[in-house]
């Protein structure tokens, strides 16, 4: 359709509103209320305008668009209310921009200036909003300079879904509070920062970067986040060498503008005190500070004596999820191409291995099939397994938008997690049963031929055995296995099957038990079974943990595969790696992560080459790592920060970190995209890729100067699914592989090929398993493991970062009411948790969101070592092991004392 | 059929089987009392009925008699007030000990005289409650029911016809030939907008997407409306008929009530109606055996106002906090869950089964061109009859307000009605003729609203109204946009300093600006009509906002910060009255005749014949009668001024010398002021004697001579020059005083001329001007007196020349063109009239004066007038009625139509005239636009009263001497506040049992008839005492400024 505005013919889609057009094509429109990602609300009555044929002055924002509409944006009536509602603002706003945070970032100033508008001489009566004295770290709430928009309101509604704030009172007294009046630590609150990013002047600001700069001092460093797997765009704004603070990146095609907590505020680890700053070498039993030529020295001579004594199959070397896709190519390609051997690993092993062995085998890549902002559009979501408000809070944010738009959102998950919230239906199925429960499922689509029979025929192979496997799975018996009702199962089934597309997301709660990869298995089978593949906005998505995770296993960190998923013992591909590296390669599989432990206890593996890993916190059964680290005859250790594995190191190599390392990210939708150095390192500390390039060259092998581009310059010749990413073409937004040539725009959805019948995936039928060890008299309880919103991993950067622990800062055993009740033990009591290999303390934490009879913790802390308490057992296919499900038995140890403040919510709400 | 049990209505015939079965059970004779057990609830409703159910039960009458509780009747003012059928007798005030006289009489055919109504005290009772004044003019379409059912009985309801209407729609009509039906009938929403409902439903009904809703909007939250609330109390089945109609209309299934928590007695009674309706099955699935389903539910609203506003009622039973969002969508669209929905008012749905059930053109037959049917007012504030007045649409508010309401309480002005609530305008006086419709009351910048028609008096400041209602919306608004939240703010703290006097002129354009932004800007109805009482009343009164800020003056002495009490801030000469009359409660006499004679250049004068405007506004007025302040100044005065030491002639202690013009009141006092401060005065009078009006023009009954002369002579003895019979202008000029050395002139010139009457005839002898006539008088020149005099006019001029010459032994009449309540004169000088033999003949206009063959007027043609539309001042016009021309037999004739100003200059003197002729003078300095040179008094003010020229006098000496030290006026006269005096009391605190004020001896009405002695002769001491303590004191409760 066509419209004018101010006099120009414009033309005009359905749904959208005037304001859009107006700006979409550069006609200024001036606001306070806006904000592309929210729905319009027409309050702060400036965007007002004139429109041929109708009453009154409709705010623009708020008014759809029609055919032939005529507007007129800047009449002299609209810009006299204008001056009169921005001097009305200005009447109830301090004076003090001089010393405002936000001055320079502020569009009421933006706005006076522009209509040239005074602060007024008279003094007017100010609303009585007065600073909430707010004790979260994060967020100053200066409500003298707020104008009442209702940004943040509507941003933490209808984008963050916590809805921690409203408008509270009436008249000239309206203003933002929380529900319960009180501070932002008390309400639902996720210290997201969406109010602050919102905040059109300075009422919401981050209390972490006041006084350090205001914006014109700020040097702006475009990078990708540090934490999750989600990959969120963020701009680092630094001044003087610091990170002063981070912007979201309101461009990144998946978070939008979006951060969490950790991206926005978690970002200070950078120039913690605590830092690694000088190699170290073990002397006299201790590590002592030495030159880089000593430390490089030492080790290199210590390898080549291993290496003359036991050969390459006596070294380990693990690379890390945390390292760019440089670094980590460059360190399989020194274990593999100067040591000589494939036992190489990344903490992978720990999260996503079933997902790399499952989804390879069935549809030919272990990745996620779909793009991020696709499921906002997803009309049915099937969310299994996957705290993802806590562990991938950014995505979350997309499926809380989908379930806004009337999106079915099944969530199955023991736990009453907090998308539960968001959802049609909860599956509280017990722990370990996701596989009855989807043969449940898909027993009833098939009984009532609710499956895509076309897709099955032209795409899958192996239905007839998959039909005959889930035959037994009756929605009954499932039920009795699960606990899940029938009926639910049922209607679960129907909506999944009946959806016109739906998506599956899943994370590690399907992946890390010893049935992982057959769990992997039954979702692939489920998805296939309704033809929900190869097209957008539904599929398969795994979503993976480290913020490259994904990466490391793309770049070759794994011990079967080199980049791209090119097998070491294919000789082809093999063959092409000798040829560019100018070296011999084992074609032998090196040894998994969790079978190298093993070899390195029973002394065949002497030598451990450890980057930005610290397996004593992350594996299974930690006391049994310990042992087996223990035996070592020589361990390297390449990180940031000093880790409990450096009791055990001969050589630390201080590394540079996130922040001061260029390279690129891979995120969990497959998108490349860069990182930046925005600042110097501290101290003596080098770039990964520097102290591996030198410690090949002590090794008498050139594997490169390491330098960032060059070394992306080598994996795109080397891999064909990564051949069309550049620098160059990646310097504003990533590409998401396979991308195979130059001009190739990427793949934002795998599989088409399966829609289109050229390719046939692969049906795998699987039957229940339950958890190798489960409760019994002595240990009555499940443990099953987790991740918080507020710590990341080991806590290396989060508990390093200003604030984070004080809003979290100690494990919580989150236990429900009904055992806490058996057992005598308070909410806050301090509770000792055994399970056969261990035990630890911390404290209780009684809530509803732990299914009777299953405790939940988390591995962020040191002091808590919960995997002492898990399970040694491994999924056989993939090597992970069973973190999500062992027994255990809780008692107190301690009556309530004084509890930090903690934030983590563990209150269901209803 | 049996009609006590409650089953399930099979068909529309079952329902009209249960319809005639229940007319059929009804007793014709049984004796039925309805009371009011609503809205009469707050004056012991309750206890009365009670006692009726006890009483009965006792007597064993249940069979013969039987008490009902009713909704509201509509007449507030008469609570509790019960009706008896099958009489349909009125009884108000009902207590409970009438009650057996009640039932007693009504077994027995018989009356309860006492408890009759009677329209005012002098008028017969009215039996009847069609006949009582306040029904007999009112339409009752909405309100059939209120008052005549009982509205928790859904039988009663049926059996008037309740759901006939709703049976018809479903089994006759298409829901598309309903809303053709409620379109064709001319409908428009009760709620305030006035959107036709006809094409509201139609939307909704074409509108895409199901389910549909519907909603009543019965958060009714105007200040001072109620009548959704009698609606629902009263007759709650006819809202939920209203509602099944239009969900058969537009198609919805499921329906709320949203109504404000703040009605428990209209949520108790909607809830047992949609009970009932369910049980009957007129609610719920396949209503009356058809396929039709309507579930409806209640929902109570928390009290915001702004919850009126449809989206953000959607948004409150969505259960979100209530805040509008912009349109469109519309709800019609996007409404209650985002689907397509309807809204209507309460008393919107009450309006549709009549429509059905009789048909759109039987409706469309009510009202006017645009705007049909009838509208609900509650009619509420100072006039008589408050309550709930239902009337077709395009009635007057004079009609409503004098015929209905019964006129202003305690006789006062209407000064303007607040129409619409808070959302409305000020409606002034001289619109009080204006048809009530949707258009009209826009034109005046007022709007219908729900209806809430709050009536004010000249006692009500049209400033502290917008206050009060700027408050009300500020506290209301959302927050949620800028105008409405900030900006109505920002306006209430203009206005507010306004109440208190600070602000500057130029702030009300300010105002005026953003007023108009606001309404502009907003995003909802509640902040697009925010200003507007603001802005109708700066319309309307735009010169009570500048007394305000200029003058720090309230008429109507409401304004806290700026009265400290009426009686002081009302009196021209600001004295302290509240002071005076304590001392005088307190028995401390000389001390209040000392108070009175330092404040007050004429204390004895003042004391007989001011115009007392500080009684108008006494707060003890408002509880019986006002103080009698004058007569206590005069009892002050009179018998304990003597003792009061005169001031010495002040020594002249200033060099410049002060030349006034004119020896009247105004001209005196500023002598005497300007004396006092030092200066050197001269009084230069035309009249060969001082005084001017006062001796001239009152008469001695009036004024005695010695009294006069007494209190002249007190002030010249200061040392004031007097030349008498000196007319400036001929021998001697302002120029020439200015010359003489004079650096100042006051100019006191009086209204010694009269306004000419144009009718033939006029030249005769025997007619005579009544200025002249009086002068003459009292000059002692005896001007002779007809033997049959008519006197033309209504002023104090005529009532003054009709009293003196019914003293020579004439027979006098006066003739009037309007009505008594229209007379200029004051009252009791009408009344003193009266007594004294003076006919009085209104509605008279002299058409022309008869003159006979010897050239002296026999008489005057009249003609009988009638009153027409309001003029622009506020008062009717008179209209001659054709063909009515009659004779007054007359041998004199005394014009009396009005005085007009003559000056001693003209414009060559550099003085310049205000159009109307008087001089042009800055009201604060009574400067004339020749430096030097002041005026005050008649010339300035017109034909004015004594107070006024003295306070003149008083103001332009001050502001003289401020001219001469070459200073600003300190501050306006008026804002002179005066000593506190909380020490002056008395044992007893004053009285507040209602009881008459004192009233002064007078002289027998045969002896007044004869002579020229003073008529009034002053407050005994122990009068004086009992009257000074009736005083409130008012003054004590404010806080020094």
């Amino acid at each position: 359709m066509y419209m004018t505005i101010d006099e120009r013919r414009l033309e005009a889609f359905d749904g959208e509103t005037v304001l859009q057009v107006a700006l979409r094509n550069g006609i200024r429109i001036p606001s306070l209320c806006h904000d592309d990602r929210l729905e319009p609300t027409g309050a702060c009555r400036l965007c007002i305008v004139e429109i041929e044929g109708q009453r009154g002055l409709p705010a623009s924002c708020c008014m759809p668009v029609s055919d032939g509409m005529v507007v007129h944006t800047h009449t002299e009536a609209i810009e006299a209310i204008r001056r009169t509602n921005i001097r009305l603002l200005l009447s109830d706003h301090p004076n003090d921009c001089l010393r405002c945070e936000g001055n320079g970032d502020c569009l009421l100033q933006d706005l006076a200036y522009e209509y040239q508008l005074d602060f007024p001489e008279k003094p007017h009566e100010k609303h009585p909003n007065v600073l909430v004295e707010d004790d979260n770290p994060f967020i100053e709430r200066d409500y003298d300079k707020c104008i009442l928009c209702g940004r943040c309101v509507r941003i933490c509604e209808e984008v963050q879904g916590a809805s921690a704030l409203t408008i509270a009172g009436r008249g000239f007294e309206a203003r933002i509070a929380t529900f319960s009046d009180g501070g932002l630590m008390d309400s639902p609150c996720e210290l997201c920062g969406h109010c602050v990013d919102t905040c059109p002047v300075g009422a919401l600001l981050d209390k972490k970067r006041t006084g350090k700069g205001r914006l014109g001092d700020l040097t702006r460093v475009k990078s990708t986040c540090s934490h999750c797997g989600v990959g969120c765009g963020l701009i680092l704004l630094v001044r003087d060498g610091k990170i002063v603070a981070v912007e979201p990146d309101h461009e990144h095609p998946a978070s939008r503008g979006s951060l969490c907590v950790k991206g926005r505020y978690a970002y200070d680890f950078v120039h913690s005190e605590e830092r690694l700053t000088t190699p170290l070498i073990r002397r006299g039993g201790k590590l002592k500070p030495a030159t880089w030529d000593e430390a490089l020295d030492y080790t290199a001579a210590r390898m080549k004596e291993i290496l003359a004594e036991s050969g390459a199959d006596a070294f380990c070397g693990w690379c890390s999820s945390c390292c760019t896709n440089e670094s980590n190519y460059l360190f399989q390609k020194f274990v593999r191409g100067v040591i000589g051997t494939n036992t190489v690993d990344n903490c992978a092993r720990s999260c996503h291995a079933p997902t790399v062995a499952g989804l390879a085998t069935t549809l030919g890549a272990g990745a996620m099939t779909n793009s991020i902002g696709e499921l906002e559009n997803a009309p049915c979501i099937l969310v299994v397994g996957s705290n993802m408000t806590e562990t991938h809070p950014v995505i979350a944010l997309r499926i809380k938008q989908a379930a806004r738009k009337g999106a079915t959102l099944i969530v199955v998950d023991p736990r009453r997690i907090d998308l539960v919230r968001f959802a049609t239906r909860h599956l509280a199925l017990r722990v370990g049963t996701d596989i009855a429960l989807l043969n449940g499922m898909m027993n009833v689509i098939i009984n009532e031929g609710l499956h895509d029979e076309e897709f099955v025929e032209k795409a899958a192979e192996g239905f007839e055995d998959l039909k005959g496997a889930v035959a037994e799975y009756t929605p009954e018996r499932v039920a009795e296995i699960t606990g899940v009702p029938a009926e639910e199962i049922i209607a679960a089934a129907r909506e999944y099957a009946r959806a016109e597309r739906a998506a599956i997301c899943y994370t590690m709660g399907i992946t890390q038990h010893a049935c992982g990869t057959d769990n992997v298995l039954s979702i692939s089978n489920l998805a296939l079974l309704t033809g929900n593949l190869g097209q957008e906005s539904a599929g398969v998505n795994p979503l993976r943990g480290q913020s490259n995770v994904q990466g490391a296993c793309d770049m070759g960190g794994l011990p079967d595969v080199l980049t791209g998923y090119q097998r070491v013992d294919d000789d082809l591909a093999r063959g092409k790696f000798e040829q560019a590296w100018g070296c011999t390669l084992s074609p032998t599989i090196g040894l998994r992560h969790t079978d190298a432990l093993n070899a390195m206890g029973e002394g065949k593996i002497r030598c451990l080459y450890l980057m930005g890993e610290q397996p004593l916190l992350t594996d299974a059964n930690a006391g049994h790592a310990r042992e087996c680290l223990d035996k070592l005859d020589f361990l390297v250790m390449q990180d940031n920060f000093p880790t409990a594995t450096m009791d055990l190191a001969d050589v630390v190599f201080p590394a540079t970190g996130w922040g001061e390392t260029d390279g690129t990210f891979t995120n969990t939708e497959r998108r490349v995209q860069r990182v930046r150095a925005a600042v110097a390192p501290p101290g003596e500390a080098r770039l990964d890729a520097w102290i591996i390039a030198e410690l090949a060259r002590r090794m008498g092998k050139d594997i490169g100067s390491g330098e960032a581009r060059e070394t992306w310059d080598e994996i795109a010749r080397l891999t064909p699914s990564m051949a069309g990413i550049s620098y160059d073409r990646i310097e504003d937004q990533g590409l998401q592989w396979p991308c195979r040539t130059p001009d190739d725009p990427g793949t934002r959805f795998l599989h088409a090929d399966l829609q289109a019948g050229t390719r046939k995936a692969f049906l795998k039928p699987t039957q229940h398993i339950p958890p190798a060890e489960v409760p019994d008299e002595d240990y009555p309880l499940v443990l099953t493991t987790g991740r918080r919103l507020y710590q990341y991993h080991t806590g290396m950067r989060t508990h390093h970062s200003e604030g984070v622990d004080y809003v979290m800062g100690e494990e919580l055993v989150e236990i429900n009411p009904a055992d806490a009740g058996e057992l005598g033990i308070a909410d806050g009591d301090v509770v000792k948790v055994a399970s056969r290999r261990g035990e630890v303390t911390a404290r209780a934490a009684v809530t509803e969101r732990s299914p009777a009879g299953t405790i939940f913790m988390s591995f962020h802390f040191a002091e808590t070592p919960t995997n002492l308490l898990t399970s040694g057992a491994l999924d056989p296919k993939s090597g992970i092991p069973e973190f999500k499900a062992c027994a255990v038995r809780v008692g107190k140890a301690g009556t309530a004392g004084r509890r930090r403040k903690t934030k983590s919510r563990p209150k269901a709400r209803a | 059929m049996n009609v006590t049990d409650y089953r399930p209505l099979g068909s529309p015939a079952e329902l009209a089987e249960l319809r005639a079965a229940l007319r059929q059970a009804r007793d014709p004779n049984r004796r039925r009392i309805r009371l009011c057990t609503t809205g009469c609830r707050a004056y012991g409703a309750l206890e009365v009925l009670e006692r009726f159910r006890e009483e009965l039960r006792q007597s064993e009458k249940t069979l013969e008699l039987e008490v009902v509780g009713t909704g509201c009747h509509g007449f507030c003012a008469a609570a509790p007030l019960i009706e008896v059928d099958p009489w349909g007798l009125f009884y108000h005030g009902v207590t409970p000990d009438d009650v057996s006289e009640i039932i007693e009489a009504s077994l027995n055919g018989r009356l309860v005289e006492r408890l009759l109504y009677r329209p005012d005290p002098a008028s017969a009772p009215v039996k009847r409650a069609r006949h009582v004044p306040f029904y007999a003019a009112q339409r009752k379409t909405v309100l059939r029911n209120c008052g005549r059912i009982d509205p928790t009985s859904i039988h009663e309801y049926i059996e008037h016809d309740g759901y006939a209407a709703f049976a018809r729609a479903l089994t006759q009509m298409a829901p598309e030939r309903v809303v053709e039906e409620v379109t064709a009938s001319g409908l428009r929403g009760r709620g305030g907008a006035g959107f036709p409902t006809g094409r509201k439903w139609g939307f909704c009904r074409a509108a895409e997407g199901s389910p549909k809703y519907l909603i009543c909007n019965a958060d009714e939250g105007d200040p001072g409306a109620f009548m959704d609330r009698a609606v629902l109390e009263g007759d709650p089945h006819s809202v939920l008929e209203g509602m099944l109609i239009a969900a058969y209309a537009i198609g919805a299934g499921e329906g709320y009530i949203y109504v404000r928590a703040e009605y428990p007695i209209a949520i108790e009674q909607v809830q047992a109606a949609i009970h009932q309706a369910s049980q009957l099955g007129l609610l719920g699935d396949h209503i009356l055996g058809t396929g039709f389903s309507f579930h409806l539910h209640m929902k109570e609203g928390a009290g915001a106002f702004v919850c009126g506003e449809e989206t953000a009622l959607i948004a409150s039973i969505e259960g979100r906090r209530g805040m509008p969002r912009a349109r469109p969508p519309f709800p019609a669209q996007s409404g209650l869950w985002g689907k397509p929905t309807n809204i209507n008012n309460v008393e919107t749905f009450a309006n549709i089964p009549p429509i059905i059930l009789n048909g759109a053109g039987w409706y469309a037959e009510l009202g006017t061109e645009r705007s049909k049917g009838t509208k609900i007012f509650s009619l509420t504030g100072k006039v008589v009859n408050t309550g709930l007045v239902e009337v077709p649409i395009g009635t007057s508010l004079r009609h409503v307000v004098f015929e209905i309401g019964g006129g202003m309480r305690q006789g006062r002005t209407f000064k303007a009605a607040q129409l619409g609530g808070p959302s409305g305008g000020c409606v002034p006086a001289r619109h009080l003729d204006l048809p009530i419709d949707y258009e009209s009351l826009q034109e005046v910048g007022a709007i219908m609203g729900s209806g809430g028609m709050v009536v004010m008096d000249d006692k009500t400041c049209i400033v502290d109204i917008a206050r009060f209602f700027l408050e009300f919306v500020q506290a209301e608004s959302c927050g949620k946009c800028v105008p409405c939240r900030v900006g109505t703010k920002r306006m209430l703290e203009m206005v507010s300093a306004f109440t208190r006097g600070e602000g500057r002129v130029e702030d009300l354009d300010e105002l005026e600006q953003l007023a108009l932004h606001v309404k502009e800007g907003s995003l909802c109805g509640l902040g697009q009509t925010a200003p507007n009482p603001v802005l109708s009343t700066l319309r309307h009164f735009r010169d009570e906002y500048i007394a305000h800020i200029e003058d720090k003056h309230c008429e109507a002495c409401a304004c806290p910060e700026l009265v400290q009490s009426p009686c002081h801030h009302t009196c021209p000469l600001h004295m302290n009255v509240p002071q005076y009359i304590g001392l005088i409660a307190a028995e401390r006499f000389e001390e209040a005749a000392a108070l009175i004679k330092e404040e007050n250049p004429f204390p004895n004068v003042l004391g007989r014949v001011c115009s007392h405007r500080c009684e108008a506004k006494c707060r003890r007025g408002d509880l019986d009668e006002p103080i009698a302040v004058c007569a206590l100044k005069r009892f002050a005065v009179e018998g304990f001024g003597e003792q009061v030491r005169r001031p010495q002639s002040p020594p002249v202690r200033r060099a410049e010398k002060i030349a006034i013009v004119g020896a009247g009141p105004c001209g005196l006092s500023a002598a005497r002021r300007l004396t006092l401060m030092g200066y050197a005065t001269t009084i230069f009078e035309a009249l060969p004697v001082t005084g001017g009006m006062l001796r001239v023009g009152i008469p001695a009954y009036r004024l005695p001579r010695d009294v006069l002369d007494e209190e002249i002579k007190g002030i010249l003895d200061l040392g004031i020059g007097l030349e008498v019979g000196v007319r400036v202008g001929e021998s001697v000029t302002i120029d020439g005083l200015m010359d003489d050395g004079f650096n100042a002139v006051l100019v006191a010139a009086g209204a010694h001329d009269s306004v000419p009457l144009k009718v033939p005839g006029v030249q005769a002898k025997g007619v005579c001007d009544g200025v002249v006539f009086l002068r003459e008088s009292n000059l002692g020149l005896d001007p002779p007196v007809g033997r049959k005099v008519a006197v033309i006019g209504g002023g104090d001029v005529a009532i003054d020349c009709a009293r003196v010459m019914i003293r020579t032994g004439a027979q006098v009449q006066i003739l009037y063109r309007r009505t008594r309540d229209e007379m200029p004169a004051a009252d009791y000088e009408v009344q003193a009239a009266e007594e004294e033999g003076v006919a009085i003949s209104y509605l008279i206009g002299p058409e022309e004066i008869l003159v006979d063959e010897a050239g002296e007027a026999a008489g005057i043609r009249c003609v009988r007038m009638e009153l027409g539309p309001t003029d622009l001042d506020g008062r009717r016009r008179p209209v001659p009625i054709a063909g009515s021309e009659f004779v007054v037999e007359a041998d004199m004739v005394v014009l009396a139509i009005g005085q007009r100003i003559k000056l001693p200059f003209d414009e060559s003197s550099g003085i310049e005239l205000a159009p109307d002729g008087s001089v042009q003078v800055n009201p604060k300095t009574l400067s004339t636009t020749r430096e030097g040179v002041f005026a005050g008094g008649d010339c300035v003010l017109g034909p004015s009263t004594v107070v006024w020229a003295a306070s003149h006098g008083e103001r332009a000496a001050l502001a003289i001497d401020a001219f001469l030290r070459c200073e600003e006026m300190a501050e306006p006269f008026e804002y002179r506040p005066v000593a506190q005096s909380p020490d002056i009391c008395w044992a007893k605190l004053s009285d507040t049992t209602a009881v008459g004020r004192a009233r002064q001896r007078e002289i027998a009405l045969e002896e007044r008839c004869r002579s020229f002695a003073e008529v009034e002769r002053g407050l005994s001491v122990a009068a004086a005492v009992a009257e000074a303590r009736r005083c409130l004191r008012c003054d004590l409760e404010r806080r020094e400024r």
